[in-house]
């Protein structure tokens, strides 16, 4: 790539200009008439016009000045640089910058007038609360850190911007509260962006996979997320987040298992209540993974298993079928999978409408044909409503997508093979790691102290401390000012 | 010390309990009672106490030879008695090691194709454990160590399954105490002895601990967990069966657990099988481990690729073992190799580094 190097950096402004004038969207407005004669160039596709005739022209017209030097005293807007160098102003001409030439000089100046134009702001769609704030991102870098920032009033927010893409060269905020998030973590971040080597960043999530630890694995290493209390919140707990310009997601690291358990919602509910509700996503991941293949295993080889009135109930219900019991759960949970599929990607109304009916019918008329048995539609309804508890959607996918290969695993080797798989995952998560921190702490490596909001949540006045998980070094949180109620009043002197 | 581990990769000190106790714990608590009992009868739960308590000596008598460097037994043969005969002790260790993993391994496929799968070829099983084996492996010892400290969660509720039992016990069957000589004691302590190995893991791991110094508390409560589940499994095979009953079964807990109860579960040992293979795995991984560690410092191999030999040495015996008889013959064997290793080497490896140190001082 040498030879083309070399020639760009040869390339003239007016070289510059020519190539540009390729395009139809780029002007170059030549003004003869007024006191001064200058040239405006721009895309008119990206500028914003109102300040181009309101400030500058009007502000261009008036003056008298000969020099860029003096133009850029008077004119009132933010980001003025006067450049002579062709390939930054090509830069600059293309992120929305207009540039003003006077008498063919090889000198411009350059101004910002870029005009963005996004959508409103819109409570989150995919990670619906009841209760809590409903404010998402939106695709809008700058609306994004505007709603961050005007969370977390803190001279500590650190927003270090990073450039990634050779073609979309998409901005990319790495966002952390110093001090409290480790540097060693920011660090990695930071350097495994800028290693990044990539033409076209789409979306948020393309980093995330790009970013991850472990790209073989089906386990998220990273939260997705479009909700800003959460963002804040973790940014609070020393997490690290990524927003992606063109993307109403930010990626949050590092993270542990646990996290995908937790809805942010659990933290507007009372603590009870929301340990409760871990609890039983908890227990809902584990039977929506394990359901089928159980029903697979002991059907196929373990049927002594079940006491004998409830296998009755069972094999009165599959007598009439002519499948094996691998065949007929596969039929009915590849037909789940398809239903999800058809419904997320058909328009919102028309989906929802056709996924009841399609389950209710298709569910129906196979119990009726005699294809699969009552039983196990029961059985996979209620694993496949299971999955959807979880608060994180790739945790969902996952969850579907284990599946799968377990319920093979209990076709060959039965419960043994559940066991198998069951130990291939436990391995596999001991050996994962998000930015380099374990992924199944708190539990392994086991740290007791970091419990407090893991697999439950206790009351805020026992979350003095940070997790051990982020490494900060800023550990407590706050300080327990309340006096303590003495010990000696009885019941009835309170 | 020259190949001590990076500080990274070390664990907290109190893993070592989690270690010792999921090494130790393995496929004869499904069914010790009966060989125990057969010297000891009715007092086969004092032959466990006496047996916990001579392991935490060993375990005592192991730190002393430990001492206060980051080493392990490995660098310490080699350092006390040359490259020579210390590599060769290092070897015989490794076959120990190898064997008790081989052991383990083929005992429990036995016990899944006694109970559940008949007809299921040896190489099948093997095969998909020494693979998880190898994948646990390549995570470094951080990973063996997750996979015995969740060898040890996950199966722990299982103890409450003992309650089943316990209702159909007659506990009058523990009287009278005391009632055999002292050769059955001694000979009920041999026996029981198998189930009590596992606990030379700690002359392996030492070096891998956070503050190996201050791990020696929790070593003798990992000894101490194990002695309370044999002891709860003992009194209840004792209270369960008759004596004669007990002689006759060979799984005897195994079919204790068909008591169990449940709504919807009418053979309950199927659940208990399927959960014994995460209290098998960490077995196969530890001792595996420690060989490799071996093959490392003696034979200069890198655990990368020896770990793949003696994965296919463990593979090829497990498969050449095809009967009961040569399952349990081979269980003898190495019941015996690990009696003599902590009943006759321990101590005089221990009496050595206790006089040589002196003597350097």
């Amino acid at each position: 790539m040498k030879w083309f190097q070399k020639t760009e950096k040869e390339m003239t402004l007016d070289d510059v200009l020519d190539d540009l004038s390729q395009s139809a969207d780029f002007v170059i407005y030549q003004n003869k008439a007024s006191r001064i004669p200058y040239t405006l160039i721009y895309f008119a596709s990206i500028i914003d016009p109102a300040k181009l005739h309101r400030v500058v022209l009007t502000k261009l017209n008036e003056s008298e000045t000969k020099s860029l030097e003096e133009l850029e005293g008077i004119i009132p807007i933010e980001n003025l640089e006067i450049s002579s160098d062709p390939i930054k102003v090509q830069e600059r001409l293309m992120s929305g910058y207009l540039a003003v030439r006077l008498n063919k000089s090889q000198k411009v100046l350059l101004m910002d007038l870029s005009l963005i134009k996004s959508r409103d702001l819109s409570p989150p769609e995919i990670e619906f609360s009841v209760m809590g704030p409903k404010e998402g991102l939106i695709e809008d870098l700058q609306t994004n850190m505007n709603l961050i920032r005007r969370r977390i009033p803190h001279p500590k927010l650190r927003m270090k911007k990073v450039t990634v893409g050779t073609v979309s060269k998409t901005k990319i905020i790495v966002t952390y509260i110093e001090g409290t998030a480790s540097e060693q973590n920011v660090n990695t971040v930071v350097q495994r962006l800028e290693d990044l080597d990539f033409d076209l960043i789409a979306d948020s999530s393309v980093i995330g996979q790009m970013l991850e630890d472990n790209s073989l694995s089906v386990f998220p290493q990273m939260i997705d997320t479009e909700r800003t209390d959460r963002i804040t919140g973790h940014l609070n707990y020393g997490a690290v987040a990524i927003l992606v310009e063109g993307s109403s997601n930010a990626l949050i690291g590092p993270i542990n298992f646990g996290q995908l358990l937790v809805s942010f919602e659990d933290y507007y509910l009372g603590w009870n209540i929301a340990s409760f509700f871990r609890i039983i996503r908890m227990m809902s991941i584990l039977m929506s993974i394990v359901a089928t293949p159980l029903y697979v295993a002991v059907l196929t080889y373990h049927f002594e298993l079940f006491p004998s009135k409830l296998l009755a109930t069972l094999i009165s219900s599959r007598s009439d079928i002519p499948f094996i019991p691998v065949i007929e759960v596969l039929f009915l949970e590849i037909t789940i999978d398809l239903l999800r599929e058809a419904g997320a990607r058909m328009p919102s109304k028309v989906g929802q409408t056709l996924g009841i009916v399609g389950g209710i019918v298709i569910g129906t008329a196979a119990v009726e044909a005699s294809l699969t048995s009552n039983i196990l539609l029961i059985i996979v309804a209620l694993s496949a409503l299971a999955s959807f508890t979880t608060p994180v959607y790739r945790m969902t996918n996952t969850i579907r997508f284990l599946r799968y290969p377990l319920i093979l695993f209990a076709q060959f080797l039965g419960l043994i093979g559940i066991a198998l798989f069951g130990l291939f995952v436990m391995v596999h998560l001991i050996r994962l790691t998000s930015l380099g921190s374990p992924y199944l702490a708190p539990l392994y490596p086991p740290r007791v102290k970091d419990w407090y909001d893991s697999f439950f949540r206790l009351p805020y006045v026992l979350q003095k401390k940070r997790s051990h998980f982020f490494r900060t070094e800023k550990v407590s949180r706050f300080f327990d000012k309340k006096e303590k109620k003495p010990n000696s009043l009885d019941f009835d002197e309170q | 010390m020259e190949n001590s581990p990076r500080k990274e990769i070390l664990v907290s000190s109190f893993l070592i309990m989690f270690i010792i106790h999921s090494n130790q714990v393995g496929v004869g608590i499904l069914g010790f009672p009966r060989y125990i009992n057969q010297y000891t009868g009715q007092d086969g739960w004092i032959v466990v106490l006496i047996t916990g308590l001579i392991f935490h000596v060993f375990v005592w008598m192991m730190y002393v030879i430990l001492g206060d460097e980051r080493e392990d037994i490995i660098d310490l043969q080699k350092k006390w008695f040359g490259s020579w005969i210390g590599g060769l002790l290092n070897l015989l260790v490794m076959i120990y090691l190898l064997l008790g993993a081989v052991v383990i391994l083929r005992t429990f496929i036995e016990v899944i194709q006694a109970w559940m799968f008949p007809e299921l070829k040896t190489w099948i099983p093997v095969l998909m454990f020494l693979l998880l084996t190898y994948y646990v492996l390549a995570g470094g010892f951080r990973t063996v160590v997750g996979v015995s400290f969740f060898g040890v969660i996950f199966p722990l509720w299982l103890l409450i399954t003992a309650v089943s039992p316990a209702k159909y016990a007659s506990f009058t069957n523990l009287l009278p105490v005391f009632d055999h000589s002292l050769k059955d004691f001694v000979m009920g302590t041999k026996q029981m002895t198998l189930s009590f190995l596992g606990a030379e893991i700690l002359l392996f791991a030492y070096p891998f601990l956070k503050n190996p110094k201050s791990s020696r508390v929790w070593a003798h409560i990992g000894i101490g967990g194990t002695t309370i589940i044999y002891l709860i499994v003992m009194i209840i095979s004792i209270a369960f069966y008759s004596e004669e009953q007990l002689q006759q079964t060979i799984w005897s807990t195994l079919i204790s657990w068909k008591m169990v109860e449940l709504p919807f579960v009418e053979r309950f040992e199927y659940i208990g099988i399927t959960f014994w293979c995460f209290v098998i795995f960490p077995n196969v991984c530890l001792n595996i481990w420690a060989a490799t560690r071996i093959g490392k410092k003696t034979l200069h191999i890198k655990q990368k690729y020896f770990s793949i030999v003696l994965l296919i040495v463990v593979f090829i015996s497990c498969v050449l073992i095809t009967t009961r008889e040569q399952v349990d013959m081979i269980n003898t064997i190495t019941a015996s190799i690990g009696t003599y290793f902590f009943y006759i080497y321990i101590p005089i490896i221990f009496l050595y580094a206790v006089v040589r140190r002196r003597v350097t001082r």
